[in-house]
């Protein structure tokens, strides 16, 4: 009886909390936007995604005010239309002081424009990487992630994950307010951190990585696992990520390639310690007990024992939290503006870049692809996310392509399991695992053989092997870095591209002959079809 | 034994009683005065909604139970709650509409006694589907009661009122409205009438068939808006690829102005149209009785229309697509005029 009463005073709190909001900012009282495109003034690009690009305009007749509009190239765009409509649905209809929704969004010719308020300060990713690239002071991390712990009890309280928690989802305006965004039409769609520029330091080729990646580090290891046995528990991972993000700069395991960090990301728990070996052993009692245990308690395997969004709100470490006037005075202080950040960012990647933005579309396209169709798809990476099993003999990646080749058509998981473990140990002992793999293939799933898997098997096998010369490619990277810590900086850089020019080269005769191989195999089974079929 | 569970003061017909209390209150009351008693009776409401929604979906420490959902369900439709809180539904705050609306798509589905008393009560109540419709013409109204329209034509005898309603017509426009996400909406709503309840559809398009596909071409699939068009073009290939329409697909394929019109989306520089384009055009061509006029179109522009299939591709590889295309082809390339 105590219980119940408990209970439903919870219930009436809460009530009464989420009744406060739509009060302020009701549907019917908010600005009407104009549904036409000539009354906006377009004055900048700031951003640009696969079949996106982002603008910053003002609306004319609303006094100038300024605007960010994502014009979204529905032709160019895979998503199935259903869902567009049901992410424009709920951009419209969710109303929170920390989500970024949109104005109005209207089609122009084969675009959806999508009019949104402009934050001028832009993702705290292009803030991190033009200002703090070691990671921002944690009273300011603690505001932001208490804002987004805002956001996300009200979207979790609707039943909307968000999938996509990461810095560079997460907005700021010159007030200092912050906005979970890019949910629904743009979750995928659209990647504003084109800021990262040229390599600085011996571990940030990891940082190029990263962007070619877009969101696997931000992945809980139960949505890399299947597609379908994942919760709202999962946006509390990828918040736990964004939390490590914002500390130290990037993501964990960013300087492997994504599929390692997947595969790395199941097998064990997260630590501080994870970045000292990159970071100089002074950082390491830059953070408060309070902030790690905030993150480890996110980063928890099992998804069940993760706090929710309005139980993380009550942890100590958010009770001396600070207002947004901190994140004026200490984050927005001399911080260059968006368009500068952006035109900055496209220019360093200019020279350097050309071939691998490609690759990138590419890739961002197939992380598309996986999120919008649920299906299969999803499990076919699965076969290289699987975990590693500490006991187990391996050797480098050859081995395992052959096996990889061999597994084609087969029981994807299971073999792909211990493949994966196999070509990812050698990377596993660089970084010291914990080693507590827990086998997670058990929900492998008989796949009828057919054609287009086998073809499915063969495309992401590509790409592993894409992914593991990167990794080799990093490793290499990683040791000299340390032994020449004397050299300066412009050779460092001279040596760095020459390196990546030869992986370029390699890679791409290496993708000529894969793909050869490919073309032959998929000759070879739509022949044995057809004889089947005759 | 359901207190075991749920150990709650108020039973979930409490639950419906007390909110449909408040909605008769709020009906009654005047739009604008917004005084403290008013806001109190608000609120209080709010929590009714939110409550009903978490009987009926359950909350994070509960599954729903499946007695409390058709007490609560059976109680709801004893009386003229659905009227009430749909015509009530302006006056909540956005929070509860939303919350209101996913009560009235779950009661929708729920049974009590293997029965789907909504489908009784929207019977007798049918003309609350005139209010929903109408609600595309509201901007803040339209997402709302077009979600809560999705669920009601669930029930096949109201897809079937809203058919045959005067109501049909206005979709067209509906369908275009600026607002994207309520245009979207009313597409998604339009798709479903025409296209869950097999035979009802075939009977509507049967019987309604020269009315509407004049508009649905004129409005639809010659419309100036490429989203319009090509949300069109599929759904027309949907509909006409539909074995229960077969009789309404034959009569499409042996009309001039429908195949005038189909080649002319064959021609756009979209891809994606292009694609839905084909999938009707290729009706057309099999079609086993071609009207004289049909071949003579299909001849005089057999050149354009084969070099056009050369290089006509999907993205992915599509065995049945190319298959299909091979057939046109042929039957294209061996076509005589017919008559004199």
């Amino acid at each position: 009886m105590k219980l119940s009463r408990l209970n439903s005073l919870r219930r009436v709190q809460s009530g009464e909390l989420i009744m406060k909001f739509p009060d302020d900012q009701d549907e019917s009282k908010r600005p009407q936007f104009p549904l036409d495109s000539s009354c906006y003034k377009i004055i900048d690009e700031i951003g640009v995604g696969v079949s996106a690009v982002v603008y910053k305009a003002i609306c004319i007749p609303m006094n100038s005010a300024v605007v960010a509009i994502k014009a979204i190239d529905l032709d160019r765009s895979r998503a199935d239309f259903d869902d567009i409509r049901r992410e424009a649905k709920i951009l419209s209809l969710l109303s929170h002081p920390n989500i970024l929704n949109a104005h109005c969004s209207f089609t122009v010719d084969r675009r959806l424009w999508v009019v949104m308020p402009f934050m001028s300060a832009g993702s705290l990713q292009s803030i991190i990487t033009s200002s703090f690239p070691d990671g921002l002071p944690e009273p300011c991390i603690a505001v932001v992630l208490r804002e987004i712990l805002h956001a996300l009890t009200y979207l979790h309280d609707q039943g909307h994950l968000h999938r996509d928690i990461k810095a560079g989802n997460i907005l700021m305006d010159s007030n200092g307010s912050v906005k979970l965004a890019d949910f629904g039409v743009s979750a995928s769609i659209f990647e504003a951190n084109s800021t990262q520029g040229v390599p600085i330091s011996p571990s940030s080729t990891s940082m190029m990585l990263k962007e070619i990646a877009g969101t696997p580090y931000w992945m809980a290891p139960e949505v890399i696992h299947s597609h379908n046995g994942y919760s709202l528990k999962a946006d509390i991972w990828s918040f736990g990520i964004t939390a490590l993000e914002l500390a130290h700069g990037r993501p964990p395991l960013s300087h492997l390639p994504p599929s390692k960090s997947l595969l790395l990301k199941i097998t064990r728990r997260f630590r501080f310690s994870d970045y000292e070996n990159q970071q100089n052993s002074n950082n390491k009692n830059k953070f408060s007990k309070g902030f790690k245990e905030l993150v480890a308690s996110c980063l928890d395997q099992e998804p069940s024992r993760r706090p929710c969004a309005d139980k993380l709100l009550k942890h100590p470490f958010f009770r001396n939290c600070k207002g947004p006037d901190l994140l004026i005075k200490t984050v927005l202080q001399g911080l260059p503006s968006v368009e500068e950040r952006f035109k900055l960012g496209k220019l360093q990647r200019l020279p350097s870049m050309k071939m691998e933005e490609e690759d990138e579309e590419e890739i961002e396209k197939e992380i598309i692809k996986q999120r919008r169709i649920s299906g299969w798809n999803f499990k076919e990476d699965g076969l290289e996310l699987e975990p590693v099993f500490p006991g187990e003999n391996c050797e480098e990646d050859e081995c395992s392509i052959i096996k990889q080749v061999r597994f084609g058509g087969e029981s994807i998981m299971e073999k792909g399991s211990r493949d994966s473990s196999e070509c990812c140990s050698g990377v596993s002992d660089l970084s010291s695992p914990t080693g507590n793999g827990r086998r997670g293939g058990g929900e492998a799933e008989e796949e009828a053989v057919d054609r287009e898997s086998i073809m499915g098997g063969l495309v992401a096998l590509k790409r592993s092997l894409d992914e593991q010369r990167r990794a080799v490619g990093s490793l290499i990277e990683l040791i000299e870095g340390e032994k020449g810590g004397e050299m300066s900086r412009e050779e460092q850089i001279g040596r760095l591209m020459e390196k990546m020019t030869r992986e370029l080269e390699n890679e791409r005769k290496r993708n000529f002959e894969l793909e050869m191989e490919l073309e032959f195999l998929g000759l070879q089974i739509s022949a044995a079809h057809n004889t089947g079929a005759a | 034994m359901k207190s075991l569970f749920k150990p709650k003061p108020r039973t979930p017909v409490d639950v419906v009683r007390q909110t449909r209390d408040l909605l008769i209150y709020t009906d009654r009351s005047p739009e604008t005065k917004e005084s403290k008693r008013e806001e109190k009776q608000m609120l209080e409401l709010s929590k009714n909604v939110r409550e009903l929604k978490s009987i009926l979906y359950g909350n994070s420490e509960s599954e729903p139970v499946a007695e409390a959902c058709a007490q609560l369900t059976q109680e709801f439709f004893r009386e003229n709650t659905l009227r009430l809180l749909i015509n009530c539904l302006p006056k909540l705050n956005l929070e509860t509409r939303k919350d209101a609306t996913q009560v009235v798509a779950n009661l929708q589905r729920q049974q009590v006694q293997s029965r789907l008393i909504a489908s009784d009560y929207l019977e007798a109540n049918i003309d609350l589907m005139d209010i929903l419709i109408a609600g595309y013409e509201n901007t803040d109204m339209a997402l709302h009661y077009g979600a809560m329209l999705r669920e009601c034509i669930r029930h096949q005898s109201v897809a079937k009122y809203v058919l045959e309603s005067q109501h049909m017509k206005k979709f067209f426009d509906y369908i275009q409205l600026p607002n994207f996400d309520i245009a979207a909406d009313a597409a998604a709503t339009f798709k479903e009438l025409l296209t869950r309840h097999k035979s009802t559809v075939a009977e509507f398009l049967s019987k309604n068939y020269d009315w509407f596909f004049a508009e649905y071409n004129l409005k639809l699939l010659e419309s100036t808006n490429y989203i319009t068009r090509r949300q069109a073009v599929k759904l027309l290939g949907d509909i006409l690829l539909d074995r229960s329409n077969s009789a309404v697909m034959t009569r499409y394929v042996s009309s001039r102005d429908n195949l005038r019109i189909v080649m002319n989306l064959l021609r756009e520089s979209s891809k994606s149209i292009q694609l839905e384009a084909f999938h009707v055009f290729k009706l057309f061509v099999a079609n086993q009785n071609k009207p004289a006029d049909i071949v003579g179109i299909l001849v005089t522009n057999r050149s354009k229309l084969l070099r056009l299939f050369a290089d006509f591709k999907t993205d992915k590889e599509d065995g049945q697509f190319e298959a299909d295309k091979a057939h046109v082809v042929r039957e294209i390339a061996a076509l005589e005029p017919k008559g004199p």
